[in-house]
């Protein structure tokens, strides 16, 4: 049975370890534009400032060895070490919780900004648990490929339900995902815009117009992105694209110097556009 | 960015929109006089009149109100300002001063450097715009900005009003309770529920702006430059150099249109409340020049008021 739950552990173990591993080093990565996540992200905020983007990559880099140690090495040694690692793990979210209950365990990066709570602390002792199922079972790639049973596959989905259960991260992604940022406060690219104006009828009808194929200005307000392009007799055409949808909204107008209007308004939706 | 260009956005977009592209207007008033503002220089000062050089080079004679006050560094009667002084004066009813404020700056920006015993000098970084400058806080005036400013130490923001005399900025008033977390750990807006807000509410603070209007902190970094790195504390939505800005003063009941010319970088590392009357949401939504604030109602020794924004 040891073995079984062991073989059942295992991919998981390895599973969990690279994806901390990478979402940690995405954050580590991402931390330059000025907002620093890292300051609301155990375990770095229990370095000092300068070394937090280190400790994390430090983590990362630990967690990428563990699961090199374990499936490409087959080293004992790199069990123990998971068990180790966990075991710390463990002790550090429940030093965190009682030092710094506002901040978040970074397990999964910057998904993992709850405030630890017991289910973090939880996970890691079954992790730790599972750790400890792999070392003393001693298994390795080689078990693992032999173990393959409908008994490990249930073990696997039970320690999947009970992780998962102890997930907090579950809920933030679901949240993201819920309440995602309306048009007006997300960022897009202006070359989406533009590549999306450029394959719309409203930009082959004036295209004739156009003096230049190159806008001579760009601006965005609130869900609408303007192109300013130069146009026949010293007028401004002016396209507005909606930024949502792959065939978006375009509006065009053209502007003498004077600031009025040339034409009337002229938008690109066919008659038998849905929108 | 050429300046007519960007000037040219509202009509433009206007038109591609089907908008009325509307100057902006004098302030609404909800209730009480009009409030108007100019700035300039004193040229000369009685107990009655104020004249002034204003910033086209026109002469102005104000009357000053038997009710006027004035504002350097401390009140002062309107009368007593040194000649040559730079002022910002509040008129009502058109040609009656009734509040002067001379000198006035604002310091706000991330400390890079404390020294001095007595006097403290403090290094401040205003963002990618304004550069760095330095400040000194006069030793009668480190009391109540300490009080106010407990990590008076690099990395931590800083925001005092005061005034620029022979050249030296002078904090003087601390201009809010300094934010207890670093400049770079500016808390995220809160997740978007039930989509975006016509009107947003926050605090409208005013800043040593060059163009009159007002900068805004959610500006695309193609546009501006600004740092993006930094999302505002408040949820804003995107809007641009040029565009035209709905503001009103939620205590002094006055609304106006400004058109955004700055990106207000530092404006969005704060995430405090102003509570001029109410306790306001969190976050600074606009920060307006001093004319534009003055025209709101705003008082510049206070630093702040509760404001609501939207685009027009």
């Amino acid at each position: 049975m040891l073995v079984t739950a062991a073989v059942a552990a295992l991919p998981i173990l390895t599973l969990l370890l690279i994806m901390g591993g990478v979402a940690k080093l995405f954050t580590a990565g991402d931390d330059g534009g000025g907002q620093d996540t890292l300051s609301r992200l155990g375990p770095a905020v229990l370095v000092p400032e300068r070394f937090r983007k280190a400790a994390m990559l430090a983590c990362a880099v630990g967690e990428f060895a563990l699961v090199a140690g374990q499936l490409a090495a087959d080293l004992v040694v790199a069990r123990l070490l998971t068990v180790a690692f966990f075991a710390i793990s463990t002790y550090v979210l429940w030093d965190l919780r009682r030092r710094r209950p506002d901040v978040g365990c970074g397990c999964f990066g910057e998904v993992s900004s709850t405030p630890v709570g017991l289910r973090s602390v939880a996970r890691t002792a079954v992790l730790t648990g599972m750790a400890v199922a792999v070392a003393a079972a001693d298994v390795g790639v080689a078990d693992l490929v032999a173990g393959v049973s409908w008994t490990a596959a249930a073990w696997a989905a039970g320690y999947l339900a009970l992780l998962l259960a102890l997930s907090p991260e579950v809920e933030e992604i679901m949240s993201r995902l819920r309440h995602r940022a309306p048009c007006e406060e997300r960022p897009v690219p202006p070359g989406r815009a533009l590549a999306r104006l450029k394959a719309s009828a409203a930009w082959r009808t004036h295209a004739a117009v156009l003096e230049s194929g190159e806008p001579d200005d760009s601006w965005r307000e609130l869900c609408w992105r303007f192109f300013v392009f130069p146009g026949q007799g010293g007028a401004d055409v002016v396209f507005a694209v909606h930024m949502s949808g792959r065939r978006p909204t375009v509006r065009v107008a053209v502007v003498g110097q004077d600031g009025n209007p040339i034409e009337p308004l002229a938008e690109s939706i066919p008659v038998s556009a849905t929108r | 960015m050429p300046h007519a260009r960007v000037e040219r956005r509202h009509l433009l977009s206007a038109a591609a929109l089907g908008r009325t592209a509307q100057p902006p207007q004098p302030a609404e008033d909800d209730d009480g006089p009009a409030l108007d503002a100019l700035s300039g220089r004193i040229l000369d000062t009685t107990p009655h009149l104020l004249v002034i050089e204003d910033d086209e080079g026109q002469e102005e004679r104000l009357v000053i109100a038997p009710w006027a006050t004035a504002w350097r560094g401390g009140p002062v009667p309107p009368d007593r300002l040194p000649l040559g002084s730079r002022v910002i004066v509040r008129t009502r009813s058109g040609r009656v001063a009734d509040c002067v404020w001379a000198d006035m700056t604002r310091m706000t920006g991330t400390i890079l450097d404390v020294r001095g015993r007595r006097d403290l000098t403090v290094e401040i970084d205003s963002g990618p715009h304004r550069g760095r400058r330095s400040v000194v806080i006069p030793y009668q005036a480190t009391g109540r900005l300490l009080v106010r400013h407990p990590k008076l130490e690099p990395g931590y923001l800083f925001d005092a009003i005061g005034t620029i005399q022979d050249g030296t900025a002078l904090a003087q008033v601390p201009a809010t309770s300094q934010p207890p977390y670093r400049a770079n750990a500016t808390p995220a807006p809160p997740p978007a529920f039930g989509g975006a807000q016509s009107r947003i509410s926050g605090t409208a603070v005013w800043s040593d702006l060059d163009d009159d209007g007002a900068a805004y902190p959610m500006l695309e970094s193609s546009d501006t430059g600004c740092d993006q790195g930094v999302v505002p504390c408040a949820r804003l939505p995107y809007l641009s150099l040029g565009s035209m800005l709905f503001v009103r003063n939620v205590c002094g009941r006055r609304s106006t249109a400004v058109p955004i010319v700055a990106c207000g970088c530092m404006a969005g590392r704060f995430c405090d409340r102003c509570v001029d009357c109410d306790t306001s949401p969190r976050g600074r939504i606009v920060e307006l020049s001093p004319l534009s604030y003055v025209r709101l109602g705003g008082d510049l020794t206070k630093g702040c008021f509760n404001a609501q924004v939207g685009l027009r």
